[in-house]
C-alpha cells in the first residue's frame, strides 16, 4: 500500500490507479480460473476463438441498448460464444472442415461481423475499433456507481461478481469438471453429464472474457486465458494447485503489468500481456523436474556422479586383476575431479604402496561392479545378446541400480556367483 | 545358457556383410527406452516376422531401422552400409492410422508417391513412372480402382494400396509395419500372397506383425521382440513355448523399471 | 488528385491485392492440408511487434521496411512457437495460443506507446491491425504482388514434394525426404504470405486469407491441384470485393470485408456444392432413406399378399415401415404413397380401402428378396467385396461385382 499513498510512487490520483489494478487483478483472476480447465481439456485455441467471437454479441448487445459492462451485453456474449461452438461443430458434422482448421474459419468471421458492426455503428455509442482490440483500462475508473457511499467502477463490480460466481461454481462443480478433463469418454460411460460439464465451461469462458472486454479487448483475453494456466501447468502436477497458482500469476501478472504500462506510457493491456509472458518464461526455466534449469542440473548432477562411480570402480578393478595401475591418466576434466572428490571425502585413501580404496570406497565400489556383472548376467539370460555386447549396455546400467533391483536380479540370475564371462559377482554389502 | 552359446559375431566370418544388421539398438521416447539392445542379423531375403506383444517396441525398431526414430544407442546398417547411403533400395509400409483418409488423392496418385524418390526433386511422374504404378496396382488386385478417392476404400483395399505403393520403390528390403491389422482374412491373405511373390523374387520382406498363429504359418524366420530380444532364428526353433513364454507372460517389468529410473536420472529402488 | 492517377493508383493496388489473395489462398490449402490451420494465426499475430520495431529502428515508414521487420518478428514468433514445444511440457494449441497473445501484447505496447514517447511522424502503424488498403501507393503494390507470385511459383514447383509430405509424413521421411526442411519451407512461405496480407487485411485477420479460401475450396473437388487452383481463386475474389467495398466506404478497415467476402464464399460452397455440399448430402441421404423405405414397404405388402392375391390395408404396410425406421408413421404414409404412384399398389375394387400388389408390384418385392439374399451370401464368402459394393439401394450384386448374382 506504501506504492499507493498519495504522493508517493504514483503520484496523485492513487485511487484511480488502485481501482484499475484491482479491476484487471479481478478480471484477469477469472480468466485464468477458466483458462485451467481449457489448457488441460486442450480447448487453448477454442479459449482464443471464443475470445475473437463475443464481438459481435457484445457489438449487437451495445447497439440494442445495453451499457457496456450491464447484464445484456453478458447475454449477447454467451450468445455469441455458443454459436461459435455450435457452428464449429455444425461445421465438421456437416462435411466441412475439422477442428482447427474449422474454428479458425467461425471465429473470424464472427469477429470480422463484429468489427464490422461497430465501425457502422452511430458516433457516440460505448464501443470503437480499436478498444476493441486492446481495451482502455485506464478509463474504466471513471465509469462509477456509489456503493455504500464509495464510488465504484463499474467494470469493477462486473468483475468482481464475475469472478464469484465462477469461483463458486468451480468449488461446486470441480470434481465433474476434473474427470471430464482428464477422460471423456470414461465419464461419458460412466453417465456424467459431460455435454452439461463441457457447456458450463464455455459459459464461463464466455462469461470470462466479456468481463474483460472493456479491460483488454477481444484479442487479449487469449493471453489471461491461456498463459497464467500453462505457467502453472509447468510448476505444478495437481490440478486444484494448478488453478491456485494460475490465478496467483494472473493476479500479479495483472497489478504489475498495469503499473509498467502507467510508468512507460503505454498500453495496459498489452503490458500485462507481456508480463504474464514473462512469467511463463520464468516458469519455463524455473520449473522443478523439467524446467530449462532443472534439466540442465540434472544433466550435470548425474554426469557428476557417473564419474566418481566410474573412477571408483575402476580402482577396484585395477586391483581385482593385479595391475598397479592406481591413479592412472585420466582422459577429462569431469573424471580428474571426480578423482580428487574421492581422495578429499575419504575413499581413497593414501598410503605406503599409493592411492587405495578406504573400506567405504571399497564397499561402494563393489557395489557399482555388483550391478554391472549382474546386469550382464541378467542380459545373458534373457536377451539375445552375444557375449561381446553385454558389456556396454553394463557400463551405463550399473549407475541406476538400487539395493532391491539388484537382489531381483540376483534371484532371476538363478543366484549365480560369476558374470557370462567368468568373473565374480562381488556379493551384497 | 544363450549368451555363451552365442560365438564370435559374424563380422569377422569372410562372408558377405549381413543383408540388415540391427546392432545394438537402444531406442527411448523422450528419456525412458522402449527398446533394449536388441542385437540379430539377417543373411538372406526370406520372409522375416518381428514377433511380440502390444507395446513391446516393434514398431519402434522398426522406424528405428527407417531412421524415424533417433536410437541411443546401437545402429542398423543394411549391407554393411548406413540407411542413407541405401535408401532407394528400401521400402516402406507404415501403418494406416497415420494417415488422413480424406486427403483429396485418389488411388493412382498415393501409388505414384511410390515413384517419387527415384526420381527426386521437382521431376513430376512420367510415362514409366505411372506404367509402373500400373502394375504395381495389377499386382495387388487394385487395377480398376485407380480413380478412386483413398478415402472411399475399405480396410483391406487401403493397406493394398499402401502395398502397391511400396511395390512401385522397386526396392530390395521391405518392411511393413503392421500390414494385416484391422483387415479381413482373406485379404490378408492375398497380402501375404504378394509378399511370397516378393520373396520368391529375392527379396528381403520384414513384417511387423501381433497374430502367433498366421506367423508361423507364413514365415521362414523371426524374431521374438519384448523391449529386448528374446530370441531369433527359423519360425520352427523360435515359437517354441518355452521362448513364447519368455516373451509374453513378462519378465519385462525390470526393463520398465529401469526405464523409468533411467528417465529420472536417479537409481531403481 | 486528377481523376486519371486516382483510377490507376486503385488498379494497381487491386491487382497487388488480388495477387496477394490468390498466392495466400493457395499457400494455404498446403498448410489447411498439413493439418497445421492455425500456424499461421501465431506468425500473423507476431507480425506486429516487427512492424513497431522496424519503425523504431529505422525510422522509416515505408511499407518494405516494415513489411521485412515484420517477417523477421513472425519467424520468431514461431521459433518461439518450435521452442516451445520442444523444450517445455507445454501441450501444442496451448503454445500456439501462448505465442499469439504474448506477442501481440507486446506489438500492442510498442505502437501504443510509439506515438506517446514522442516519435513524431508516427500514425499509420495502427492501420496494420485491421487493414487499411487506402493508403497503398501503386508501387507498394507492386511489391505485394512480386512477392506473391514468387510464392505461387515456388508453390507450383515444389507442389508433389508438399503433397507427398503433408498426405503422409512417415512414409516420406523413410523415403529419405527432408521432412523438417520441407516443413520449414512450408511454414516460412506462410509467414511470407502473411506478412503479404498485412496491408490489406491486418494482422488479427489475416489468418482468414490463408485458411477460408482452402477449406471452402476444398468442397468444390477431390484433386489436390484443383483444390489449390481454386482457393488461389476464392482468396484473389474476397480481396477484390473487400478492396472495392473499402474503397466506397473509406471509414470502414478493409480486413473485415474481405474476411466476410470470403466467408460468404465459403457459406455458399458449404452449402451448394455438388456431391460435398451440405445440401446435395442432405438429398441423398433422404433419396436413400426413401428408397429403404419403399423396399419395406414393398416387402410387407408381399408379406401381406402371401402367395395368393391377398389383400391388405395401408395402415398395416404403414406400421410396418414404421416400425423399422425411426421415421415414424410419416415414413410409412410416404412410402405407401409412393407405391400407389408407380402403381405397385392398386386398390381393390368396391373393397373397403383394400389393396392387393399389382403384377408389376409383386416383380419389383420379389426381385428384393432375391437381391437381399444374393448380398447375404456374398458377405458370407466376400465381405471385403460386399462392403465395398452394397448400398442401401441394393444394386443386384451380379452387376457390381461382375460376377453372376449367387456369388463365387
Amino acid at each position: 500500500m506504501i506504492l499507493l499513498a498519495d504522493g508517493g510512487l504514483l503520484g496523485g490520483h492513487a485511487d484511480i490507479h488502485a481501482w484499475a489494478m484491482a479491476t484487471a487483478a479481478v478480471v484477469s483472476a477469472s480468466c485464468a480460473l477458466v483458462g485451467t480447465l481449457l489448457v488441460v481439456r486442450r480447448m487453448s485455441l477454442l479459449g482464443d476463438a471464443i475470445g475473437h467471437a463475443v464481438l459481435p454479441g457484445i457489438a449487437v448487445a451495445v447497439l440494442a441498448g445495453g451499457r457496456a459492462g450491464g447484464p445484456l451485453v453478458f447475454v449477447g456474449a454467451v450468445m455469441a460464444a455458443l454459436v461459435t461452438v455450435w457452428l464449429t461443430r455444425g461445421l465438421r458434422a456437416g462435411g466441412g472442415p475439422e477442428e482447427d482448421a474449422g474454428a479458425g474459419v467461425v471465429f473470424t468471421t464472427l469477429f470480422a461481423l463484429g468489427v464490422v458492426i461497430v465501425s457502422a455503428a452511430p458516433p457516440g455509442t460505448h464501443i470503437d475499433p480499436s478498444c476493441v482490440l486492446h481495451g482502455d483500462l485506464t478509463f474504466l475508473p471513471f465509469d462509477t456507481v456509489p456503493v455504500a457511499g464509495l464510488p465504484v467502477p463499474r467494470a469493477f463490480i462486473a468483475g468482481a461478481i464475475t469472478f464469484s460466481g465462477l469461483l463458486a461454481a468451480a468449488v461446486a462443480t470441480w470434481k465433474l469438471q476434473v474427470f471430464v478433463a482428464f477422460d471423456e469418454a470414461a465419464a461419458r460411460a460412466a453417465g456424467l453429464p459431460v455435454a452439461a460439464v463441457t457447456f458450463g465451461l464455455l459459459v464461463a469462458t464466455a462469461l470470462a472474457t466479456v468481463a474483460s472486454f472493456d479491460a483488454v479487448g477481444a484479442v487479449l483475453v487469449v493471453a489471461m486465458l491461456v498463459v497464467p494456466a500453462a505457467a502453472a501447468e509447468l510448476l505444478t502436477r495437481r490440478l486444484h494447485t494448478m488453478a491456485a497458482v494460475a490465478v496467483a500469476l494472473a493476479v500479479v501478472g495483472a497489478c504489475v503489468g498495469y503499473l509498467a504500462a502507467w510508468r512507460f506510457s503505454t498500453s495496459a493491456a498489452g503490458m500485462i500481456a507481456v508480463v504474464l509472458g514473462l512469467e511463463y518464461g520464468v516458469a519455463a526455466v524455473l520449473a522443478p523436474g523439467d524446467g530449462g534449469l532443472a534439466r540442465v542440473w540434472g544433466r550435470l548432477a548425474l554426469a557428476w556422479r557417473v564419474a566418481r562411480e566410474d573412477r571408483l570402480a575402476a580402482v577396484w578393478r585395477a586391483e581385482e586383476s593385479g595391475g598397479e595401475r592406481g591413479p592412472a591418466t585420466w582422459r577429462s576434466l569431469l573424471e580428474r575431479c571426480a578423482g580428487w572428490w574421492l581422495r578429499a571425502d575419504g575413499s581413497l585413501v593414501h598410503t605406503a604402496d599409493g592411492w587405495r580404496l578406504s573400506p567405504r570406497g571399497r564397499r561402494d565400489a563393489e557395489m557399482i561392479v555388483r550391478s554391472h556383472r549382474l546386469w550382464e548376467a541378467w542380459l545373458g539370460r534373457h536377451a539375445e545378446l552375444p557375449l561381446d555386447h553385454l558389456h556396454p549396455p553394463a557400463e551405463w546400467v550399473e549407475h541406476h541400480l538400487g539395493a532391491a533391483m539388484r537382489q531381483r536380479l540376483e534371484a532371476e540370475t538363478g543366484g549365480r556367483e560369476n558374470d557370462p564371462h567368468g568373473r565374480e559377482i562381488p556379493p551384497e554389502a | 545358457m544363450n549368451a555363451a552359446a552365442s560365438g564370435p559375431s559374424p563380422a569377422s566370418s569372410s562372408a558377405r556383410p549381413p543383408l540388415v544388421d540391427f546392432h545394438d539398438v537402444t531406442v527411448a521416447y523422450g528419456r525412458r527406452p522402449v527398446v533394449w539392445n536388441v542385437d540379430f542379423e539377417i543373411d538372406e531375403p526370406c520372409l522375416f516376422g518381428i514377433i511380440g506383444p502390444n507395446g513391446a517396441g516393434k514398431s519402434t525398431l522398426l522406424k528405428a531401422a527407417l531412421g524415424l526414430v533417433p536410437t541411443v544407442g546401437g545402429s542398423v546398417r543394411f549391407g554393411g552400409r548406413p540407411l542413407r547411403e541405401v535408401r532407394s533400395r528400401v521400402g516402406y509400409v507404415p501403418q494406416r492410422e497415420t494417415v488422413d483418409w480424406d486427403f483429396p488423392v485418389n488411388v493412382m496418385d498415393v501409388v505414384l508417391m511410390g515413384t517419387y524418390a527415384r526420381l527426386g526433386w521437382f521431376r513430376r511422374p512420367g510415362a514409366r513412372e505411372r506404367e509402373l504404378a500400373r502394375a504395381s496396382l495389377d499386382r495387388v488386385g487394385l487395377a480398376d480402382l485407380a480413380d478412386r478417392q483413398i478415402g472411399r476404400l475399405s480396410g483391406g483395399q487401403q493397406q493394398r494400396v499402401f502395398l502397391a505403393r511400396a511395390l512401385a520403390q522397386e526396392a530390395d528390403i521391405y518392411f511393413l509395419d503392421e500390414p494385416m491389422a484391422g483387415v479381413d482374412m482373406r485379404s490378408q491373405e492375398g497380402i501375404f500372397r504378394v509378399l511370397a511373390d516378393l520373396r520368391a523374387a529375392g527379396r528381403l520382406v520384414i513384417v511387423v506383425h501381433h497374430d502367433l498363429r498366421t506367423a508361423a504359418e507364413w514365415f521362414d524366420r523371426v524374431a521374438l521382440i519384448d523391449m529386448r530380444l528374446v530370441a531369433t532364428g527359423p519360425t520352427a526353433a523360435v515359437l517354441t513355448p518355452e521362448n513364447l513364454r519368455r516373451t509374453y507372460a513378462g519378465h519385462i517389468e525390470v526393463l520398465e523399471e529401469l526405464g523409468r529410473a533411467v528417465a529420472a536420472r536417479g537409481r531403481t529402488s | 488528385m486528377t481523376a486519371p492517377v486516382i483510377a490507376y493508383n486503385t488498379f494497381v493496388v487491386a491487382v497487388g491485392v488480388a495477387a496477394v489473395g490468390f498466392a495466400a489462398g493457395v499457400v494455404g490449402s498446403l498448410c489447411v492440408l498439413r493439418k497445421r490451420a492455425l500456424v499461421g494465426d501465431a506468425a500473423a499475430h507476431a507480425t506486429l511487434v516487427g512492424v513497431a520495431c522496424g519503425f523504431l529502428v529505422t525510422g522509416r515508414r515505408d511499407l518494405a521496411t516494415l513489411l521485412a521487420a515484420a517477417l523477421v518478428s513472425a519467424v520468431a514468433g514461431l521459433g518461439a512457437m518450435v521452442l516451445l514445444r520442444r523444450f517445455t511440457r507445454t501441450r501444442d494449441d496451448a503454445a500456439i495460443a501462448i505465442v499469439i497473445g504474448v506477442s501481440f501484447g507486446l506489438g500492442i505496447t510498442l505502437v501504443s506507446g510509439i506515438p506517446a514517447w514522442g516519435y513524431a511522424d508516427s500514425a499509420g502503424l495502427e492501420q496494420f491491425l485491421l487493414g487499411h488498403t487506402a493508403a497503398l501507393t501503386a508501387a507498394d503494390a507492386t511489391l505485394l504482388a512480386s512477392v506473391a507470385c514468387v510464392a505461387a511459383i515456388v508453390v507450383a514447383i515444389g507442389l508433389k514434394e508438399a503433397t507427398l509430405v503433408a498426405f503422409d509424413a512417415a512414409f516420406a521421411a523413410a523415403s529419405g525426404w527432408p521432412v523438417a526442411v520441407i516443413d520449414y519451407l512450408l511454414v516460412a512461405l506462410v509467414a511470407v504470405m502473411v506478412v503479404a496480407g498485412l496491408p490489406a487485411v491486418g494482422a488479427v485477420l489475416v489468418t482468414a486469407l490463408v485458411v477460408i479460401p482452402p477449406v471452402a475450396a476444398r468442397f468444390w473437388t477431390d484433386r489436390v491441384g484443383t483444390m489449390l487452383l481454386l482457393a488461389g481463386v476464392i482468396g484473389l475474389v474476397a480481396a477484390l470485393v473487400g478492396v472495392a467495398v473499402s474503397a466506397m466506404r473509406p471509414g470502414l478497415a478493409t480486413g473485415p470485408l474481405v474476411v466476410l467476402a470470403a466467408a460468404a464464399i465459403f457459406g455458399v460452397s458449404f452449402l451448394i456444392a455438388p456431391e460435398r455440399g451440405w445440401i446435395a448430402r442432405r438429398i441423398r441421404a433422404r433419396t436413400l432413406a426413401d428408397a429403404w423405405s419403399r423396399g419395406l414397404a414393398l416387402d410387407a405388402c408381399l408379406r401381406a399378399a402371401g402367395a395368393g392375391d391377398g389383400t391388405f390395408t395401408p395402415v398395416d404396410v404403414e406400421a410396418a415401415v414404421a416400425g423399422d425406421r425411426q421415421g415414424g408413421r410419416r415414413a410409412g404414409a410416404e412410402a405407401f404413397a409412393a407405391l400407389v404412384r408407380t402403381a405397385a399398389v392398386a386398390p381393390v375394387a368396391g373393397g373397403r380401402d383394400a389393396w392387393r400388389l399389382t403384377a408389376a408390384g409383386r416383380a419389383l418385392a420379389e426381385e428384393r428378396r432375391r437381391r437381399l439374399d444374393a448380398w447375404a451370401r456374398v458377405i458370407e464368402h466376400d465381405p471385403d467385396d460386399a462392403r465395398e459394393a452394397l448400398t442401401i439401394d441394393l444394386p443386384a450384386p451380379g452387376a457390381v461385382l461382375g460376377r453372376t448374382g449367387a456369388g463365387s
